[in-house]
């Protein structure tokens, strides 16, 4: 009965507060930018490393032989399929360092003269490549390039060397085996191309619904507070719990629509595919809420007013938005960082999510996930609660 | 049917050291309206907001209803209502839906409940404006609705924290009107006002605090007669050339008990014992006062009652508790 009473009056109190926010345009309007500017930022701050495309690159032939052609051709067929570079020919290597120093060109090739001739002559023929290596990320894609170019010109000229040499003892060759012993095929874990995004996206829907109720719960306390209203409530005949699940559940709703519009925007505009249960990933978020919303409690409890209790979850929420593994992996962390971010939730509610968004991970994979959040959620909120309770009658 | 509406008993109520209510103890009659007067910071709205549940008592206990305020929280707020200082109301929510919500929460049938907020808005005069969102509200208007709102759920006793407060004459009347209205239909009011007109036209017992404590609880009537009673002078007197060290000087007079400065000539003064209008002449003729008239009135008002009982420094935390008027508090305090 008791229960019961607890439920209704959170339904009424969840929809007073989305009652409220349909007529406050402001509150409504920065709820839907909020996860629209985050996919942005964040999608073009962290962009995966063969997301580039059209890095200036120039090019100096000092050679101008059969070789150094053939070694531009290579470059160009294989930048043809990618579009990574954008190469630019220079006619000295002082012309092209100034372009570099000016900022116009992130590195160059530089064929030095005799190329052709050292090959001819039995020689190695080494190609200079020069990068700007201040931008480390582009510095990496050029050298890659450069080397996978001398990879394939070196495996096309082995297999005509291995040619001949099989013609002079009169034997017939798989060229390609004698050069290439060693071959791999990748098969992926997520079907298709993944991008950033794929990453990206279930854990920046777990880490909006955290900013949303986190800071929300303060806010929505204080400002009954401050408004007075709070006294309305806490003079009714209801439940003080009813209060806080009132608010979480409304801040739930907005949560969600939130999580539904990131979804919404990644799949259309940054074709991100979903492999896994949607069912399964809102009750994971539920699940992460559940997780740190007594953090939000506590900070409303320990706070006298608005600015305080904001304060107070902003200290919490940012390192947890960077340590758990949102932006990027865990694994590129330092040791030290990694063992904090075992202790946060969130990491937990975005690791599930991805998991079953990514990799069609069903409850089973996720269950030690789970149950760590539910650990979390029920000491957080054992603790929460009873302080809140108290901090109501002061 | 409990005899009290109100069985308070020694309620205090600390802020760290600060005692804001000190071992308040009084009784309020079923169907009373129930004055509570006080200078600012008197620890009026505190002990409102420790009976209605909002703030723990330190020490002490009560009955609201025959509940017990610590013991049965829950069962209290069944049976009161509160128009608190600052207004309950969501400022995004039209009328009928700020009132829908309490009356949810305070789980109205919902028939009732639509019936009752037609029939309190009509009471109010603001039908029109059922669906107006509050924040396009005059004070005026909101504050009817506030009050309603208190009423809604058909509370037993009603706290009302200055329900007046910044409001035009008519507004004022027809809240009075209100709070005699229900009181005729059995509801016990308790009313903080700093109207001492309103306090007297309403209420059948006034008590008025001082410094957390009670310094005199009567019947209207019977507070003045105290006035009357005692030795204690109210004087009028219109000084030509009044100045800030004339009514220093009187001030500081050990016979005055009260003072006051009604406009730019007029000083209104509460003095005791034999003498003490010479006293008061020789004071302001020394300072070079042209004095023009001097009255005494006999027939004392409520005010002056309050300025008697509640000393003449200007208080808000000049908490200098050494000389008030123990010697002036009144005899005829029910206890
Ligand atoms: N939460 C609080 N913390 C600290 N002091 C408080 C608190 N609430 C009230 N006080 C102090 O307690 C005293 C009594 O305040 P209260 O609001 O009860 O006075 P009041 O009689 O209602 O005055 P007013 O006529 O101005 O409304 C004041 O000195 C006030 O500063
Ligand atoms: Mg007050």
């Amino acid at each position: 009965m008791d229960l019961i009473d607890i439920i209704k009056d959170s339904y009424y109190i969840m929809q007073k507060d989305l009652l409220g926010l349909r007529r406050n345009h402001t509150s409504l309007a920065a709820l839907i930018l909020l996860p629209i500017a985050f996919l942005l930022m964040f999608g073009f701050i962290f962009p995966g490393a063969n997301t580039q495309e059209h890095i200036p690159v120039g090019m100096v032939d000092l050679d101008n032989g059969s070789a150094s052609n053939a070694f531009v051709a290579q470059i160009d067929t294989m930048n043809k399929n990618s579009g990574a570079m954008n190469i630019e020919n220079f006619s000295s290597v002082e012309a092209a360092k100034t372009q570099i120093n000016r900022g116009n060109l992130y590195g160059t090739f530089i064929i030095p003269p005799g190329f052709s001739d050292n090959l001819t002559n039995g020689k190695s023929a080494n190609v200079i490549v020069y990068v700007d290596n201040s931008n480390p990320q582009v510095s990496a894609q050029i050298e890659s390039t450069a080397s996978n170019t001398i990879t394939g010109l070196n495996g096309m000229q082995a297999q005509i060397n291995v040619l001949k040499m099989g013609s002079t003892t009169n034997k017939t060759m798989n060229t390609q085996a004698i050069v290439f012993p060693f071959t791999q095929n990748i098969e992926t874990a997520i079907p298709g191309k993944t991008n950033y995004f794929n990453f990206l996206a279930p854990g920046l829907m777990i880490m909006i619904v955290m900013i949303t109720v986190m800071t929300g719960i303060p806010e929505a306390i204080s400002k009954e507070k401050e408004m007075g209203t709070f006294d309305g409530m806490l003079s009714a005949p209801i439940n003080q719990v009813s209060i806080i699940l009132g608010y979480t559940a409304s801040l739930c709703v907005k949560g969600f629509s939130q999580c539904i519009l990131v979804l919404v925007i990644a799949i259309i505009f940054f074709g991100v595919t979903i492999q896994g249960s949607i069912i399964l990933a809102f009750f994971l978020l539920l699940l992460g809420i559940f997780s740190f919303v007594g953090i939000g409690i506590l900070a409303v409890a320990a706070s006298k007013d608005q600015a305080t209790g904001t304060t107070i979850v902003n200290l919490i929420m940012f390192p947890m938005m960077f340590l758990a593994g949102i932006f990027y992996p865990i694994q590129q962390m330092p040791w030290f960082m990694q063992d904090i971010s075992k202790i946060i939730p969130l990491t937990y509610a975005a690791d599930a999510m991805r998991k079953v968004m990514l990799l069609n991970a069903n409850i089973n994979d996720v269950l030690i996930q789970i149950l760590i959040l539910l650990v979390f959620g029920l000491v957080t909120m054992g603790i929460a609660i009873p302080l809140f309770r108290k901090s109501m009658t002061t | 049917m409990v005899e009290y509406a109100l069985e308070v008993n020694k309620l205090t109520k600390k802020f760290g050291n600060f005692t804001a209510v000190n071992d308040l103890s009084l009784n309020v009659k079923q169907n009373e309206i129930f004055g509570f007067l006080g200078p600012n910071g008197a620890g009026k709205s505190t002990t409102i907001r420790m009976l209605c549940t909002l703030a723990k008592p330190t020490s002490g206990s009560a009955k609201i209803a025959g509940y017990d305020l610590i013991k049965d929280p829950s069962k209290v707020r069944q049976k009161i209502g509160l128009v608190a200082e600052k207004m309950i109301m969501y400022e995004d929510l039209t009328a009928a839906e700020n009132l829908r919500f309490f009356g949810k929460i305070y789980k109205m049938p919902k028939k009732k409940r639509e019936e009752r907020i037609d029939q309190l808005l009509n009471l109010v005069d603001m039908e029109k404006w059922k669906d107006t969102q509050i924040s396009k509200f005059s004070t005026g208007m909101k504050q009817r609705i506030n009050v309603i709102r208190a009423l809604l759920p058909e509370p037993e006793i009603l706290f009302m924290d200055e329900p007046t407060l910044g409001l035009d004459p008519q507004t004022t009347f027809a809240i009075r009107e209100i709070i005699r209205d229900i009181n005729n239909k059995g509801v016990t009011v308790i009313l903080t006002t700093h109207a001492m007109t309103e306090a007297e036209l309403l209420s059948d017992h006034i008590a008025i605090i001082d410094h957390g404590e009670v310094a005199a609880l009567d019947t209207p009537q019977n507070l003045k007669n105290i006035l009357y009673k005692s030795d204690t002078s109210i004087f009028t007197t219109k000084i030509m050339n009044l100045t800030h060290n004339m009514i220093e000087k009187v001030r500081s007079l050990n016979v005055v008990t009260a003072l006051a400065q009604q406009d730019d000539q007029n000083l209104k003064i509460s003095a005791r014992g034999a003498g003490s209008l010479n006293q008061i002449i020789d004071a302001i003729r020394v300072e070079g006062g042209d004095i023009f008239s001097i009255t005494n009135s006999n027939e004392s008002t409520l005010e002056d009652v309050f300025l008697t009982v509640t000393g003449k420094e200007i208080r808000d935390h000049a908490t200098d508790k050494s000389n008030i008027l123990q010697h002036s508090t009144p005899q005829s305090r029910v206890r």
